[in-house]
């Protein structure tokens, strides 16, 4: 594939936005991702087993997070678990959301200004 | 909690293979270590959704499984076009040919004919008179109810205006002659008025009409008050008493009622019905309908009718009363087209056997071309099956392809029926009544040509990806795709296949052949002069308001006063078109001439005509005379034998080698004398007796007379009128009948050119629908063996390499690949020589239209020898083509690939 645009991704799905948003600046297994997404969403959004993997799957095949082969500190690591983190790609995609998002607010908040004012 | 954990294993080990290998593990130990959590949270729900969650996503993931399958066969199919086009192309033929067939068996022979309550329990018996009809009416324990019917029947037909202003022209609508219990039995009921009852509609009563939902819509406009109207049915004024439901067209829609007349209408509104036909025991020109009781099945009904149809045939010294064989053979009352359940296993049997080849060459043509490029993929296949996919997901993943392939070959083959069906539905039947062959394919034969596609794509496309995962991973990898060095497999899959399939063509296209051939062996038309100087008018006096006498009257004086219309040379009549086909079903006898055994022979037809008959056709009077105008002046039923006169067939069946001309010919209580005979007439798909020749039906002509005028045919009586060549006669003929009488009505014009051109026209398409599925197997042979050939060259190409290295003859290296597709071709010839032959003696043994044919058509030697030599050079033109490929390959290179 030749450098995908990531603007081709958006607007993001719920779920593809959590999991690549827990993996900003680090790798997580599978369960810390679900446990990151409850603990950010104040218990509203949790990630279903079978739905949290399906999901990693699609975003590997996507390109947008690899396993990964590094490991954690062999004290913290846990061997059974499989760690994802943010390509180069998953990066852009994430900050091109976000971009989207924030163009979003700004807007609300033009209109808001607009309205309040006589 | 335990259970739902378990339940969660179970659901996880579910998943698709490859979504297992990575994940299964995870998504168990994720599920295990956040289960008490759950339960801890959100209780006996949490655990639902825990559950709930996997047993989403485990179809979720085969789907996207199947998705990418899909869409990585489409893109392999995109890739090869050659391939997806023969394989679509060929499949479209195949299955479309069968949805045809399918849709003729649901719309026509299996499907209940609309209006008909329980209509499996209705059953018919054709060719009976009314008091027979009467008297199975006693037989309650076997039948509840008994109606007699006459089919096809033709009404001259106006409607009153109701302004009462100039007359309307009449119609010529086709319907049906029922007893007023007919209703009743069928099990219909009126949707405005009411129907026919044996109350309310007595013998004396004032005329009545039922007419059919189609005919109120279509020509009444959908008249509100068009029950109570009146309407002019046979110049006779009746009153519209009732319409049908919707779609209602009475017992046989394959041949749709109109109008209903009851069988206590008057003689001159109902001319069947003269000479008090009702009660004769010899008017043997009723059909009864008959409602099995309960628990009376078909079976022990046609024995019990048997039984009950001898003892009246004894009681009435029918002349049938001592023949051998049954008596009464029941048809299906209430389908579409009654066909005799003993003719279904032939039918079924010969469209099975055609499909059956067609759709199982496609097959097998398709299995051929997929191992071939199994073969080609094995280092592929080999390389996905060592990164760990699993053997069974790959198998699903060639199985898609093929599939697929089957899927769109169904859906063309879909398009193509529906054409087909339309093309059909157009078509002219050779039938002087109308008929409905409606047999668009409907949603029951998507469902099937969907579920022939699937065993169709399962079916070519198991084996070739069996074959291709069976691969010895370490040796594959290693040699190269095309490194197999072994000998040919002499009874290896592929080569089992081509052989069946060239044995299977050769077969089709020998079985179609033969069909082509005996058909134009057996309906060739002769004729002597040109047929487009010959008109044929009908007309029908009787149905325009004319009584018997008057009829008779006119019919006298025709051709006299129609011989002065300009151009006019020769004028007859007849009651059927000549050169058309011939019912040849009648059994006739000749009495010895020295004691002995009357000589009965069967399969003879008749044909009633006037006057000048064979001189107006030019056909010689070989001994004896033909017809005059005296003939037709003889009271049939007076005379002591009425004069006939026989063609060369029938005197040679009736009385060999001896003096035929005025010999006695014995028919049922009737006798006639010979007073001539003349050469043999072109019969066209005429249905002959197993043993006659092909296309060689004996007739018997019969005078045209007054019994004959007061009660015309279908087609009502034919005027034949030859006028000199480029003179348009019908002008003056058209003004000649009006200076007669305005209110006859003149229809159904058209030349003898047309007629015939119009009954081989059958012939026609039947020759080019055989034809093409010979040809089609023809074709799909040749590009298998091509594919099978090139395929075997690819395989062998170090081997080739070596031996041309060695010093090997392009001749010989080209002598060593054909070796191998000419012994298929031989073996398969063979195989395929003999089913045809043999599968030929089995239909021509079962069938009378056919059979003939296909005698004609097997002993031909054009087929016998020619069609194997045209399949065997046209499947070495298809190895040779590949092969020669072989000569051109580089030793050095293709020893360096190594």
């Amino acid at each position: 594939m030749t450098n995908p645009d990531p603007a081709a991704f958006l607007p993001l799905k719920t779920n593809w936005f959590h999991i690549l948003l827990s993996l900003t600046g680090e790798e997580q297994h599978g369960y810390g991702i679900m446990q990151e997404v409850l603990d950010r969403t104040g218990g509203k959004v949790r990630l279903w087993p079978a739905t949290l993997y399906g999901t990693l799957k699609r975003l590997i095949e996507a390109g947008l997070i690899e396993a990964s082969e590094e490991r954690p500190a062999p004290e913290l690591d846990d061997a059974r678990r499989r760690y994802y983190r943010l390509t180069r790609l998953g990066k852009r995609v994430l900050d091109a959301e976000t971009g989207r998002l924030e163009e979003l607010v700004r807007i609300v908040q033009v209109k808001r200004r607009l309205e309040a004012a006589p | 909690m335990r259970f739902a954990m378990r339940l969660y294993r179970a659901l996880a080990r579910a998943f698709p293979h490859e979504f297992k290998i990575v994940y299964g593990a995870d998504v168990i130990q994720l599920g295990e270590d956040i289960v008490e959590d759950i339960a801890k949270r959100n209780g006996f729900l949490g655990l639902v959704r825990l559950v709930a969650d996997l047993a989403i996503r485990v179809p979720i993931e085969y789907l996207s499984e199947m998705r990418r399958d899909l869409v990585y066969a489409l893109r392999t199919l995109v890739r090869s076009p050659g391939f997806t086009v023969v394989g679509v192309l060929s499949l479209a033929l195949a299955i479309g040919i069968s949805a045809v067939w399918v849709s003729e068996m649901l719309n026509l022979i299996l499907r209940d004919a609309p209006g008909a309550r329980d209509a499996d329990n209705l059953v018919m018996v054709s060719g009976v008179s009314y008091p027979y009809v009467e008297r199975y009416r006693d037989h309650r324990d076997l039948f509840t109810g008994v109606a007699a019917l006459q089919l096809d029947v033709p009404y001259n037909v106006s409607l009153s205006t109701s302004a009462g202003s100039a007359t309307p022209k009449a119609e010529r609508v086709f319907g049906q002659l029922v007893s007023p219990d007919y209703f009743s039995v069928f099990g219909v009921s009126a949707a405005r008025g009411r129907v026919f009852s044996p109350d309310a509609d007595k013998p004396g009563s004032a005329p009545v009409v039922f007419i059919s939902e189609r005919f109120w819509r279509e020509r009444m406009d959908s008249d509100p008050a068009a029950v109570g109207r009146t309407m002019r049915v046979n110049g006779q004024t009746a009153t519209i008493v009732g319409i049908g439901p919707k779609d209602f067209l009475g017992v046989t829609p394959f041949m749709p009622a109109e109008i209903f007349v009851p069988t206590t209408a008057p003689d001159s509104m109902a001319p069947e019905l003269s000479g008090d036909a009702i009660h004769k025991s010899d008017a043997k020109f009723f059909n009864a309908l008959l409602r099995l009781a309960p628990g009376v099945s078909f079976k022990s009904a046609e024995a019990g009718l048997d039984t009950i149809t001898r003892q009246l045939d004894q009681e009435t010294l029918d002349p049938a009363r001592n023949a051998k064989g049954r008596r009464v053979m029941l048809l299906p009352g209430g389908k579409v087209l009654p066909v005799p359940r003993e003719f279904l296993p032939v039918m079924l049997g010969f469209a099975l056997l055609l499909d059956g080849l067609i759709v199982g060459i496609a097959c097998m043509n398709l299995a051929n071309m997929q191992l071939a490029r199994a073969m080609v993929r094995r280092k592929e296949v080999a390389i996905r099956l060592s990164v760990g996919a699993s053997r069974f997901r790959l198998i699903r993943q060639l199985l898609t392809e093929s599939v697929l392939i089957a899927v769109l070959g169904g859906a063309a083959g879909i398009v193509l029926a529906y054409w087909a069906t339309s093309a059909m539905r157009k078509m002219k039947m050779p039938f002087s009544f109308p008929v409905d062959f409606d047999i668009t394919p409907d949603w029951r034969v998507i469902v099937f040509v969907f579920a022939i596609s699937l065993v169709a794509g399962i079916g070519f496309g198991l084996a070739p990806a069996l074959a291709a995962t069976k691969t010895d991973l370490a040796s594959t990898l290693k040699e190269g795709a095309t490194g197999d060095t072994r000998g040919h497999q002499r009874f290896g899959l592929r080569n089992l296949l081509m052989a069946a399939q060239v044995a299977g063509s050769l077969g089709l296209l020998l079985i179609t052949g033969f069909l082509i051939i005996g058909f134009s062996k057996t309906n060739n038309v002769e004729v002597a002069f040109d047929p487009s100087t010959m008109y044929l008018v009908s007309i029908d006096p009787v149905r325009d308001g004319y009584t018997a006498e008057k009829a008779s009257g006119l019919f006298d004086s025709l051709a006299e006063r129609l011989k002065h219309a300009p151009g006019v040379r020769e004028v007859t009549l007849a009651e059927a078109p000549p050169y058309s086909p011939q019912a040849a079903v009648f059994t006739l006898s000749a009495p010895a001439i020295s004691g002995g055994p009357d000589l009965v022979v069967s399969g003879v037809a008749k044909n009633i005509v006037g006057p000048n008959y064979f001189a107006a056709l030019t056909v010689p009077i070989v001994e004896g005379r033909g017809f005059d105008i005296r003939d037709q002046r003889l009271e049939a039923s007076k005379s002591p034998a009425l004069p006939v006169v026989i063609n060369q067939t029938a005197a040679a069946a009736f009385f060999g080698k001896s003096e035929p001309v005025g010999r006695r010919i014995l028919d049922a209580a009737k006798s006639y004398e010979v007073v001539g005979v003349v050469k043999d007439l072109s019969a066209p798909m005429s249905a002959t007796e197993p043993g006659q020749g092909a296309g060689v039906v004996p007739v018997v002509y019969l005078p045209l007379t007054k019994t004959e005028f007061a009660h015309p045919p279908a087609n009502g009586m034919i005027v034949m009128i030859r006028s000199d060549r480029g003179s348009d006669a019908m002008e003056g003929v058209r003004r000649e009948m009006a200076a007669i009488d305005p209110n006859v009505v003149v229809f159904n014009v058209h030349t003898l050119a047309g007629q015939i051109d119009d009954t081989l026209s059958y012939i026609r398409l039947g020759e080019f629908f055989y034809g093409g599925i010979g040809v089609f197997g023809l074709i799909l042979a040749a590009i298998g063996l091509a594919g099978v050939t090139a395929y075997s060259v690819a395989r062998r190409r170090k081997e080739i390499g070596i031996r041309m290295a060695l010093g090997a003859r392009k001749g010989q290296v080209l002598w060593l690949v054909l070796r191998e597709g000419g012994s298929l071709v031989i073996v398969g010839s063979l195989l395929g020589l003999l089913g045809a032959v043999a599968m030929s003696r089995l239909i021509s043994a079962f069938s009378s239209l056919v059979g003939p044919a296909f005698v004609a058509g097997a002993h031909d030697p054009r087929l016998i020898i020619g069609a194997p030599v045209l399949l065997a050079a046209l499947a070495m033109l298809a190895c040779y083509i590949p092969a020669r490929r072989s000569t051109r390959i580089d030793p050095l290179k293709a020893l360096r690939e190594e």
